[in-house]
């Protein structure tokens, strides 16, 4: 008797644990950290609201900051959280790598997937059309600037708008005038690792640079040596040692430090994303409303905006129901082409957490194209402002115009970066470095690595 | 006959009971040494042959890797760092532990503050000593040693900035770091020489110089040769000054072989080229060591 009570105890210990087996477990990687007390209330608005909505779904706070050190062991073992937020530059690596989930099918069983944007759609896919990521937000750099500094440079119109640079050649003598008048740099420009080489392709497409391009026999051609390249490098190698309005050591400056020295007010320009607008204010103390966006300054061949877009990505063990699971997740945080009330409630929980904090609430670059979401989104940013709309239309106005958004460069980008960066060192290290000879090197070796990796 | 085969038996018997022993007490080292050491190390050699996804081995591409990373076009200088590094770190670092070591034992008093002083570098979680040294050599109005020389009247100098300058400033960084440590293996060194051999020399009327090239020397030879092997093989591995200290530039002036192993496997996840790198470090360390002891042996005989 005994033996039998001991069997069917343990049947249904089995039975139970296959059950809390079979159920769906979604494991929150996009959980804030915990010292963000802040976006942690918001997560919990939506995490009530999940659990209401899907009590059957086992909810995990599994909170990871994506970092490359910590990435491929958890991926390997199985372990990465099932919804995980990554980096703008890390998409293809991680799809090539075949680290993340394929979300094509779950994408349009919903019909999520004729309304993203094409473009941010290529970035997130791999070359056989499928897509391995949802958009978080869309990004297009442009030319952050520190109110405040153009204030003391006396660089302001009556309304208190600074009189920002339309031009590269304009960007300079602004900068000349603002490191004469407060000491501060005009501009931050970075040279310390690949986020130099990429924004320094934004800025050379200005003066008609084509970094790369496929010919016919689909063969891919390294451009980095055009005359167009090195005007763009000839100018801010005028910047350093010409005009001299560079922070004072250019090759310590990555995407971060830039915006320490843009919200301290030791560089009075910085080109930066929208999305980014956290960073000079929240994060390094520049007050709201003292923070202004314009358009990439123009040059010979006109005014470009690189844009992309940051992507949630999920991790390759997710089952389809997981996936299902983390796609109604960010239903509910207002991230999807969906305008349901939860979705409309994740909305003003993110727009209050931005006023709260000091960050300004301006308009987001369309990543869905739904005009339902686009409306629901302009009113609650008008809602919950807290800029002046002056500052921040420069910055739209450009980004909307014919032509403006262009797109990174499609092939082994991050390798061009790391090229151009290493030419940006010696050309605001050196003065007498030899353009010319520096891009003829950077060309070659570009050459070689694309014949290596992509024209096989 | 018999009683002989038995016995060497029974001794065998013996044998393995008290070696027994031994290995139970080694064998937590060894399974460490086998989990932690020798299977990454073969598992290294074999990802470097295969294609690879993360660690998921795709399919063999025998010597594929090897011939990507050596045309890679920051190899090349990568190398030449790496043995400029060597070289620098032969010249500053090699002699100056020495020179402590017998500068502490000569010095009639503070022998214990300076031993303590020599060691407190070793103290600062390395990092912070980087940081620090980076602070140092700012190449702007704002760097440490640029605001003491401006004291002087002297402009501010570029110093990681400078092409020829950042390797030999990164190797002060690291010997002012490392030196102590070094210079305490001296010193016990010096310690464990038989004070008769001095008190004779004084007798015969050596003075401080002869006592120094005619017993200290050569009584720390054998000391100096394991310590430079192993400053080789840590040297050839460095890392973390350069990449925190440059990151590799201006225009990879600095950047070392262990960075570009750093590159691959952080920054593209190509654990096989990371791989291959790793194997190259190792054969040329090997290589290095089998040349040294052999040039060594030779000036033994």
């Amino acid at each position: 008797m005994k033996k039998l009570i001991a069997i069917m105890l343990t049947l249904c210990l089995c039975m139970t644990t296959c059950l809390a087996f079979a159920e769906t477990t979604l494991k929150l990687g996009i959980y804030p950290e915990d010292v963000d007390t802040a976006a942690i209330e918001s997560h919990e608005t939506y995490i009530s609201i999940f659990n209401e909505t899907y009590p059957d779904v086992a909810l995990e706070r599994a909170q990871y900051k994506y970092a490359t050190d910590t990435f491929v062991p958890l991926a390997e073992a199985g372990t990465l959280p099932t919804i995980f937020e990554t980096w703008f530059t890390e998409p293809q690596k991680l799809i090539k790598g075949e680290f993340v989930a394929d979300v094509t099918d779950q994408m349009e069983a919903r019909g999520w997937l004729e309304k993203m944007n094409p473009s941010i759609r290529t970035l997130l896919s791999s070359d056989d059309g499928r897509l391995y990521g949802v958009p978080r937000d869309g990004y297009a750099l442009g030319l952050m600037i520190n109110v405040e500094v153009f204030e003391d440079a006396g660089l302001v119109d009556e309304n208190g708008v600074p009189l920002y640079p339309k031009t590269w050649e304009e960007l300079a003598e602004v900068s000349v005038k603002i490191k004469e008048a407060t000491g501060s740099a005009g501009l931050c420009l970075l040279a310390k690792d690949n986020a130099g080489g990429w924004h320094f392709s934004n800025i050379a497409w200005c003066f008609g640079a084509v970094f790369q391009v496929q010919g016919e026999d689909g063969k891919w051609t390294a451009q980095l040596n055009t005359p167009e390249v090195v005007a763009a490098m000839e100018y801010v190698k005028d910047l350093k040692w010409k005009y001299d309005v560079l922070t004072s050591d250019p090759t310590s400056e990555d995407w971060g430090t830039g915006f320490t020295q843009l919200g301290t007010g030791a560089a009075a320009m910085y080109i930066a994303a929208n999305d980014a607008v956290s960073q000079p204010t929240d994060n390094n103390g520049l007050a709201v409303d003292k923070l202004m966006m314009a358009g990439i300054p123009a040059g010979p061949a006109g005014a470009y905006s690189l844009f992309g877009g940051t992507p949630y990505m999920l991790s390759k063990t997710a089952t389809a129901e997981e996936i299902d699971a983390a796609l109604n997740y960010l239903e509910i945080m207002g991230k999807a082409p969906v305008l349901t009330e939860t979705a409309k409630a994740g909305l003003a929980e993110d727009a209050r957490y931005r006023k709260d904090n000091g960050i300004p609430v301006i308009n987001e670059f369309p990543v869905w194209a739904d005009d339902e979401l686009v409306a629901a989104r302009r009113e609650v940013v008008a809602e919950y402002s807290n800029v002046d709309p002056a500052l921040f239309d420069p910055y739209f106005d450009a980004v909307a115009s014919e032509g403006n958004l262009k797109m990174e460069e499609p092939q082994i980008t991050q390798d061009m970066y790391a090229l151009l960066t290493n030419v940006l060192q010696a050309v605001v290290t050196d003065e007498a470095a030899a353009i010319q000879t520096l891009l003829d090197e950077a060309d070659a070796n570009f050459q070689t690595m694309l014949d290596e990796q992509i024209n096989k | 006959m018999i009683k002989q085969t038995s016995l060497r038996k029974k001794n065998n018997h013996v044998v393995w009971k008290q070696e027994l022993g031994s290995w139970l007490v080694m064998l937590p080292g060894i399974l460490l040494f086998v989990f932690f050491i020798w299977e990454p190390l073969l598992e290294a050699i074999r990802l470097s042959l295969y294609e690879a996804n993360g660690m998921r081995i795709v399919r063999f591409v025998g010597l594929d890797n090897y011939r990507s990373v050596l045309t890679q076009p920051d190899f090349l200088p990568a190398l030449q760092n790496t043995f400029s590094y060597l070289i620098w770190s032969l010249i500053i670092g090699f002699l100056i532990p020495i020179f402590l070591a017998i500068f502490i034992q000569e010095s009639r008093c503070g022998k214990s503050l300076y031993r303590t002083a020599v060691y407190l570098p070793n103290i600062v979680p390395s990092l912070a000593t980087v940081f620090l040294w980076r602070y140092i050599f700012r190449s702007d109005g704002t760097g440490a040693l640029n605001m003491l020389l401006s004291v002087f009247g002297v402009a501010p100098q570029d110093w990681l900035n400078n092409v020829s300058r950042v390797i030999p400033l990164i190797v002060i960084a690291m010997t002012w770091k490392g030196a102590g440590a070094t210079t305490l293996l001296y010193l016990a060194g010096l310690q464990s020489i038989d004070p008769e051999l001095f008190e004779a020399a004084i007798i015969d009327g050596a003075n401080v110089k002869q006592r120094i090239f005619h017993i200290t020397v050569p009584q720390i030879y054998n000391l100096a040769r394991t310590l430079l092997i192993l400053q080789v093989i840590s040297v050839f591995q460095i890392l973390y000054e350069p990449l925190v200290m440059t990151n590799g530039g201006p225009n990879n002036a600095s950047v070392s072989l262990m960075q570009l192993v750093f590159r691959y496997a952080f920054e593209k996840y190509d654990y096989s080229r990371a791989s291959a790198v790793s194997v190259l470090i190792s054969i040329a360390l090997i290589a290095l060591t089998l040349f040294y002891n052999k040039v060594n042996k030779e000036k033994d005989m």
